[in-house]
């Protein structure tokens, strides 16, 4: 059977301007335009009674969907702590300090290819953690050997802790799993370098075992650029 | 009580606002959630498509020139995210082929059980529309979308838009009369 109003060209582009005078997102003068055209033409209006059902369904089907988990936002919110935007602390860095020594850094940091600065950042913690740990054990050497707490002495930590940084490519839901994966949470960060702590297991896990949690973590190089045990 | 635009919080997620980052998705989540899933017919996957598309919203917010609505830019960004998936999944085929091949079930238990309830058997005949098909309908029918933003979420000409919603209302009438109920068009 022919279809009239698909047949004659001016019928057909009213028609095809239907569906949006049905959800009220017409312009005027088109709006205008098919109601003229409603008030002569029975085909047009009977579509549009077409058109209204079909929508009225199409709105209650997609209300049956439900909404996403309030996971989904915890996910979202860890995956944002995990990639703490660095352009925004550049300008505020820069804010107070114009264009001195930070405005050359930043724009030579900005010069650079992201993976560049992704293995230079890494190294570069990397070293910061190393002389970390020397200073660390120089100053216990100096002490007498023994651990202690500055807070509370006899007293000792309840969890233990690893520093890590996410690959730039890493995703948040990837992220999300990792952490998941590892019964992993994130105490501290993201620090200026980009690093975070992040909690690995209670205070009864041995250093060894805390060192073997870490080389697994480190084997999933698409997630993560580095992961150190940390006190 | 003054609510705060979308483009404001947008301003306010440059600056790295978490608060208006968590008010901007309490607002959008469900809308982006639904029209995902509807795509890629999978909720865990769905989710998974959602945190991504806000991610990129805090990674682009500095980005966001405002000539399309904050929802335009995040059905935008989501549509692309979900056909990515679809792509991975190669399901689009699938649905095609699930379309085509419809009117061979119009006289099974289930077509005949919807003839009782006209409403019932539009839906389910919206379920059953392409991917292609079924985001015009969604974006128009449901997102209330204009032609222009309709345009720019998919990403195909305006009047693509209107032959291809033309087209996806004829497949759903063609759909329902072979399931047994005639609506005087097709």
């Amino acid at each position: 059977m022919t279809d009239s109003v698909a047949s004659d060209p001016k019928r057909r582009e009213l028609e095809e301007l239907l569906p949006f005078y049905a959800n009220g997102r017409l312009a005027a003068a088109d709006g205008a335009r098919i109601e003229a055209a409603l008030a002569t033409d029975a085909d047009l209006a009977a579509r549009l009674e077409i058109i209204r059902d079909d929508m009225a369904e199409t709105v209650l089907l997609n209300e049956q969907l439900g909404a996403p988990s309030p996971r989904a936002l915890d996910r979202l919110m860890a995956g944002i702590e995990a990639q703490a935007q660095p352009a925004p602390l550049l300008a505020r860095a820069t804010d107070g300090l114009g264009k001195g020594f930070i405005g050359w850094l930043g724009g030579l940091l900005a010069a650079q290819a992201p993976r560049r600065l992704a293995y230079a950042g890494a190294c570069a913690a990397a070293l910061i953690v190393l002389q970390g740990v020397a200073i660390t054990g120089l100053a216990l050497r100096d002490a007498g050997g023994g651990y202690r707490t500055a807070s509370a002495p006899g007293s000792h930590a309840t969890e233990r802790y690893v520093l890590l940084s996410f690959a730039p490519e890493a995703r948040a839901g990837e992220i999300a799993a990792f952490f998941k994966r590892f019964d992993a949470s994130v105490v501290d960060g993201p620090r200026a370098n980009g690093f975070f702590k992040v909690r690995v297991g209670d205070a009864s896990l041995s250093d060894a075992q805390v060192d073997a949690i870490a080389a697994r973590m480190k084997a999933e190089s698409g997630i993560v650029s580095f992961v150190a045990a940390a006190p | 009580m003054h609510t705060e635009s979308d483009e404001d919080l947008v301003k306010r997620i440059a600056s790295g606002d978490r608060l208006a980052m968590k008010v901007l998705f309490s607002r959008h989540q469900v809308r982006v959630y639904r029209f995902v899933l509807r795509l890629v017919r999978d909720e865990t996957l769905a989710e998974d498509v959602i945190g991504d598309v806000f991610m990129d919203l805090w990674r682009q917010a500095d980005r966001f020139e405002g000539r399309a609505s904050v929802a335009t830019w995040l059905l935008a960004i989501a549509r692309n995210k979900a056909w990515s998936q679809l792509r991975k999944r190669r399901d689009a085929a699938l649905d095609d082929d699930y379309a085509a091949n419809l009117e061979d079930e119009s006289d099974g238990p289930e077509i005949v059980l919807q003839k009782q309830d006209k409403g019932l058997a539009i839906r389910a005949c919206l379920e059953r529309l392409s991917a292609e098909h079924r985001e015009v309908v969604d974006l128009v029918y449901y997102h209330e979308t204009s032609v222009e933003e309709t345009a720019r979420i998919v990403g195909i000409p305006e009047n693509t838009v209107k032959t291809r919603l033309f087209h996806a209302r004829k497949k759903l009438g063609e759909m329902l009369k072979a399931a047994g109920i005639d609506r005087g068009w097709p």
